[in-house]
């Protein structure tokens, strides 16, 4: 049975059995929303579909409602865009990651530090090469003229000393051997400074610990990039509503950085997790809730592995769960 | 083969024993509570290894396993102590210091920081939300002993008695009535006089009697609602005369029953006066004590504590056997059932309907408009749950009930079940209240034997079948919807309505669930009709309302009163006042979910909407006194560390949107807040407020946004670096003044040895060490211990006092 509802004070006729968040974006009015995917079991968690129904003055989520007849919906007011932009702010007070890392940020030539030091990890010193030279054509001259706000940034000089990354850049520059670099010898996009970041802030005592105890690698490099940015909707919906910061003391329940590696190429890190349960409630004897409340965490059991695929990336929206080929450092807890 | 482990075959036998409790109570998926909770009852905790055993044996997979074990509080997936201490957190006890009889507890069993048992796994401790006692504030459970009025000094004493009391063996005392009974007496037994020793008393009354050959009945009866009165017993003569002797002591049970009863013979009687005069002469306590005290005295203010009150729900209070079901029928129990089956259900609705009873779970909803809805709705089978899930700290009227009027609650029950057509019928009943489980059980039982429940009740086609779902610990399972999924199996995570569980409730089936107080009121009112029910109350609120009463108040208890009271007509005539003659500073009504209303704002009636108006709420029923002595932003905080923890965790609103708010108030407790913080605070929580999911969301910014509302200049002090009443710990100092006689009692009780030991001269003491417990407060006899904020230094202090 279809309904007839007023979404923004235009008549829409709601199909049988679907949401409002569905009808409204077929009459092409956009609700922005984390937990819920299309076609996906989702249970309203996010908040960020908030809407106003009119007639009772309250705030539900789009993502579950469906419609009753004449039912009049505000997805604009102030009410709605405030709800919006404070379940965001909280979502991302409790998501510690980086979506740039820092040293990438500062270099004032442009040049991806981290993606040059994720190709020196793995011993792939061309691409290192070609990293650098797609930002600035003779590295030597500009990086020893540079005050090096990138090891200044480097999040390890808060654990113990900072990756040396102007040596590095000097190591890979006399060992390359090809000569001329090609200047698209990169094909993913450079940090997109413009967009919103979010921001690891300060690690605590136990996770400096456990991060210097559980690192080994080349250039010591923590790799602070977020390896799910792409397509990362918190980050979409944040940059959109102009959110710069949290007004809310960072504190998580989760320890950050701890990237569990679930199958080839697939990962996840519970930090950037936002709980909405979408992998919970789409995955059988999968992902699962453990404890309740703030300290919540989504986990998956070893003997669950087998049981997710790689459509998870895909499926979450904050980056927790994504796709990288680069072999990256696991921290376990 | 070379193991020398003595446990040896404790830990092969895991599996077995887990197959044998998987074998008993079942492998479906919607078993996993029950299943858990056997498994804890076996292991005293979850070993990960019968947790496999289970994963192996049945059809519940991994991830509900784990996610369904670790979102109740009630399970433990590490062994604890061979006994456990539960310090009982709930608002009444938190008013009067629990959190420093918590620390005493950990301080003395030496327990290192972040663990919960003590080196030789002889104890373990642990907070608990409430225990239900809240009259007996602070309160202490270890193992099923419960421990009232603890104070941190007195630690040692009840550590010590439990080992003594466990160490003594129990003699078992059965005596059967054999002979002609010349009077009775009754004595309380719900879990407030249990707590304050009724059960000894009891006992004390058989071997009582028995010596002084004195033939009397002694019949327990269920909560008498007197709960700052307990161990109280009534005696009835033989002439029918009733003496009710509140607060009585095992040692006084002679010299009443003497008073009171004739023994048999001549020579028994002389001894008896002679043996009575002895033991008068040998123990001092019997002059103190109230058997000496008038008629009068003794009971005058418990009578007037009931006055003001009316008893629907606790209808026989102090009067009925709990279980006694031909008492309950002589007494006009299920003639309303009767009535209700021989009457056509839509009658029975609309009384309900005209009567204005509305539920008593908080919400408020119309009860009747809900017996419409599901009624309505055509299906084969529906489902009735009585929902006792009282997790409200400072709310204990529903255990009461339970325990109490199990045959009342079961009436209502089985009326509702009757008008919407509901065939099977769940009591949802929290873990932590053993006694009401089993009470319920066997009530339950004594229906069926009597035909009141099964199949074609009172000869009529009504066939209903009731059974016990115990609640596994979680605040938020009192929400319908996540009462459903909890019963289904899973996390007790609410759902959007609707669809309303009325229409598509339990395993999709239309349900009806109602408060264990709503159901209580029901046979009252089908068997005296909705005019005589509506009489009572106000134009919106109709009936009575059953509110635990505690805090700081001279008399609290479980009373019930009139609907339009006002809370000030409460707390004066009702509990006699504000304890120690201090002035009241506010109500908070509705626990966690409710509000704090101002002493100016006291004279408003007890009503949903009135209440509502103010930006509290009815909520279950927990009704707190607060003096001038509490602070308001401490008050706020505890509530919301309440919900915090509380917090099931689905939506943002409410799991981070409420960690957020204990984060600033947590701030501004310690002096480091800001007025922006409150600002900030106000903001969060009015959007918290209207954007969480369900009620518990919705709600629990109601401490925070009523306090900022009445009593915003108390932020305001606390961002200022004050805090009046010197709650807020980290922003007081203890001190010293001049009226210190050196006498070291207070450095005798010092738990850190912050005061020197310096006999005759005034102490001192070391404000870095001093961990603020307020020991030597209470010790010290001349007052000479004063708290004072961080920047103010004592000379400024006594001038301006």
């Amino acid at each position: 049975m279809s309904m007839n509802i007023l979404i923004n004070d235009t008549a829409v006729i709601a199909g049988e059995n679907e949401t409002l968040i569905e009808a409204a974006r077929r009459a092409g009015v956009d609700i922005p929303s984390l937990c819920y995917a299309r076609g996906a079991v989702h249970k309203s968690s996010c908040m960020i579909c908030a809407v106003k129904d009119c007639r009772t003055g309250q705030i539900i989520p789009a993502c579950t409602t469906i419609p009753s007849e004449g039912m009049q919906i505000d997805t604009r007011c102030e009410e709605v865009i405030l709800s919006r932009t404070l379940s965001l702010e909280l979502l991302l007070s409790d998501h510690r990651a980086d979506c740039e890392a820092p040293c990438s940020i500062v270099c004032p030539h442009g040049l991806d530090v981290e993606r040059m030091l994720a190709f020196y990890d793995e011993d792939k010193t061309e691409q290192a090469h070609q990293t650098i030279a797609a930002a600035f054509p003779l590295p030597e001259i500009k990086c020893n003229s540079c005050k090096a706000p990138c090891e200044k940034a480097c999040r390890r000089g808060s654990i113990d000393k900072h990756v040396a990354i102007r040596s590095i850049i000097a190591e890979i520059c006399s060992r390359s051997d090809s000569a001329k670099p090609s200047a698209n010898g990169t094909d993913l996009p450079a940090p997109a400074k413009s967009q919103f970041l979010s921001r690891l802030g300060r690690f605590t005592e136990a996770e400096r610990i456990r991060i210097k105890e559980s690192l080994a690698g080349g250039s010591r490099c923590l790799h602070c990039a977020c390896g799910g940015r792409n397509g990362c909707k918190l980050r979409l919906y944040a940059g959109q509503m102009g959110i710069k910061r949290s007004r809310y003391d960072a504190a998580s329940a989760s320890q950050v950085m701890i990237r569990q590696k679930i199958a080839d190429k697939l990962w996840f890190e519970p930090a950037k997790c936002i709980k909405c349960g979408l992998c919970v409630y789409n995955s059988t004897n999968g992902f699962t809730f453990k404890g309740r409340g703030f300290v919540m965490q989504i986990v998956l059991p070893e003997e669950n592995r087998q049981n997710v695929d790689r459509s998870f990336a895909q499926l979450c929206p904050s980056g927790a769960i994504y796709l990288s080929d680069n072999p990256e450092k696991i921290y376990e807890q | 083969m070379s193991c020398t482990c003595n446990n040896h075959s404790e830990h092969n036998d895991i599996p077995t024993r887990t197959d044998a409790i998987i074998n008993s109570v079942g492998r479906s998926r919607s078993m996993v509570i029950p299943l858990l909770q056997a498994l804890q009852t076996e292991f005293g905790y979850l070993p990960s290894e019968a947790l496999k055993r289970v994963y192996e044996q049945t059809d519940i997979d991994s991830a509900q396993l784990v996610s369904v074990s670790t979102f109740y509080t009630q399970f433990r997936h590490i062994p604890l102590g061979k006994h456990q201490i539960r310090v009982c957190t709930g608002t009444a006890c938190h008013v009067k210091g629990a959190g420093n009889v918590f620390d005493a507890f950990i301080r003395h069993l030496e327990i290192p920081e972040g663990e919960i048992s003590s080196a030789d796994r002889l104890f373990s401790v642990e907070k608990i939300a409430c225990l239900g006692c809240c009259t007996l504030a602070p309160v202490v459970q270890i193992d099923e002993k419960i421990y009232g009025h603890v104070v941190p000094g007195r630690v040692k004493e009840v550590i010590e008695d439990f080992l003594q009391s466990i160490s003594e063996q129990e003699k078992e005392e059965s005596r059967k009535a054999k002979r002609q009974v010349a009077g009775e007496v009754r004595l309380g037994m719900g879990s407030c006089c249990m707590a304050s020793g009724s059960a000894d008393i009891y006992k004390e009354l058989q071997t009582a009697s028995a010596q002084l050959g004195v033939e009397v009945g002694i019949k327990p009866v269920g909560c008498v609602g007197v709960c700052n009165k307990v161990p109280l017993i009534d005696v009835v003569s033989d002439d029918g005369s009733i003496h009710r002797y509140p607060n009585v002591k095992a040692i006084e049970i002679k010299e009443i029953l003497h008073r009171h009863f004739k023994p048999s013979g001549y020579l028994k009687r002389l001894q008896n006066n002679i043996l009575g005069h002895i033991d008068i002469f040998h123990t001092d306590i019997t002059w103190n004590n109230v058997v000496w005290k008038s008629e009068h005295e003794r009971t005058g203010l418990v009578s007037r504590f009931l006055a003001a009150q009316k008893h629907i729900s606790t209808e026989g209070f102090g009067l009925l056997a709990p279980l006694n079901i031909d008492e309950y029928i002589a007494h006009g129990g299920f003639e309303a059932l009767q009535k209700a089956i021989a009457s056509p259900a839509s009658d029975i609705i609309q009384t309900i309907l005209s009567s204005g009873l509305r539920g008593r779970g908080g919400g408020g909803f119309p009860t009747g408009k809900k017996w419409e809805i599901v009624a309505s709705v055509p299906s084969r089978s529906k489902y009735m749950i009585c929902n006792g899930d009282e997790g409200d700290p400072g709310a204990f009227m529903d255990r009461m009930m339970l325990e109490s009027y199990p045959f009342r609650v079961i009436e209502g029950m089985l009326i509702a079940a009757c008008a919407v057509g509901a065939d099977k019928g769940i009591f949802y009943i929290r873990s932590e209240y053993p006694l009401a489980v089993t009470r319920i059980r066997t009530a339950v039982e004594l229906c069926r034997e009597r035909g009141f429940v099964g199949d074609n009740i009172a000869g009529s086609d009504f066939s209903f079948s009731i059974s016990v779902f115990e609640g596994a610990g979680a605040f938020v399972c009192g929400e319908e919807t996540a009462l459903i999924a909890s019963i289904e199996g899973d996390r007790g995570f609410p759902r959007q309505r609707p669809p309303y569980p009325a229409v598509s409730g339990l395993h999709g089936l239309p349900t009806l669930v109602n408060n264990v107080e709503t159901l209580s009121q029901a046979p009252y009112i089908v068997k005296h009709g909705a005019d005589v029910y509506s009489s009572v109350g106000t134009a919106s609120s109709k009936g009575t309302k059953v509110f635990a009463l505690a805090g700081k108040i001279n008399h609290g208890g479980l009373i019930e009163v009139p609907m339009g009271i006002t809370l000030r007509q409460i707390i004066e005539d009702i509990g006699g006042g504000v304890e120690g003659g201090r002035r009241l500073k506010a109500v908070q009504i509705g626990g966690p979910s409710g509000g704090c209303i101002p002493a100016e704002l006291c004279d408003s009636p007890v009503d949903f909407d009135a209440l509502t108006k103010l930006g509290a709420m009815m909520g279950s029923g927990g009704l707190v006194v607060l003096s001038e002595d509490d602070c308001m932003v401490d008050v706020a905080r505890y509530f919301l560390s309440f919900t915090c923890d509380q917090s099931c965790g689905k939506c943002t609103f409410c799991r981070v949107g409420t960690r957020r708010m204990l984060d600033i108030l947590n701030k501004i407790c310690s002096g480091k807040g800001t007025l922006a913080d409150i600002d900030l605070l106000e903001e969060l929580a009015a959007n918290v407020k209207r954007s969480s999911l369900c009620g518990l969301g919705k709600t629990a910014p109601n401490p925070v946004l009523t306090t900022l509302k009445y009593f915003r200049n108390e932020y305001e002090e606390h961002a200022a670096g004050r805090c009046r009443t010197g709650t807020c710990k980290d922003m007081v100092k203890y001190v010293v003044t001049q009226d210190c006689i050196g006498c070291t009692k207070c450095s005798k009780a010092c738990p850190v040895d912050a005061i020197p030991y310096t006999p005759y001269e005034l102490h001192t003491i070391n404000v870095e060490a001093c961990v603020r417990c307020g020991l030597c407060i209470d010790e010290c006899r001349y007052q000479a211990i004063r708290k004072i904020g961080l920047r103010e230094n004592i000379n400024e202090y006594e001038y301006s006092n």
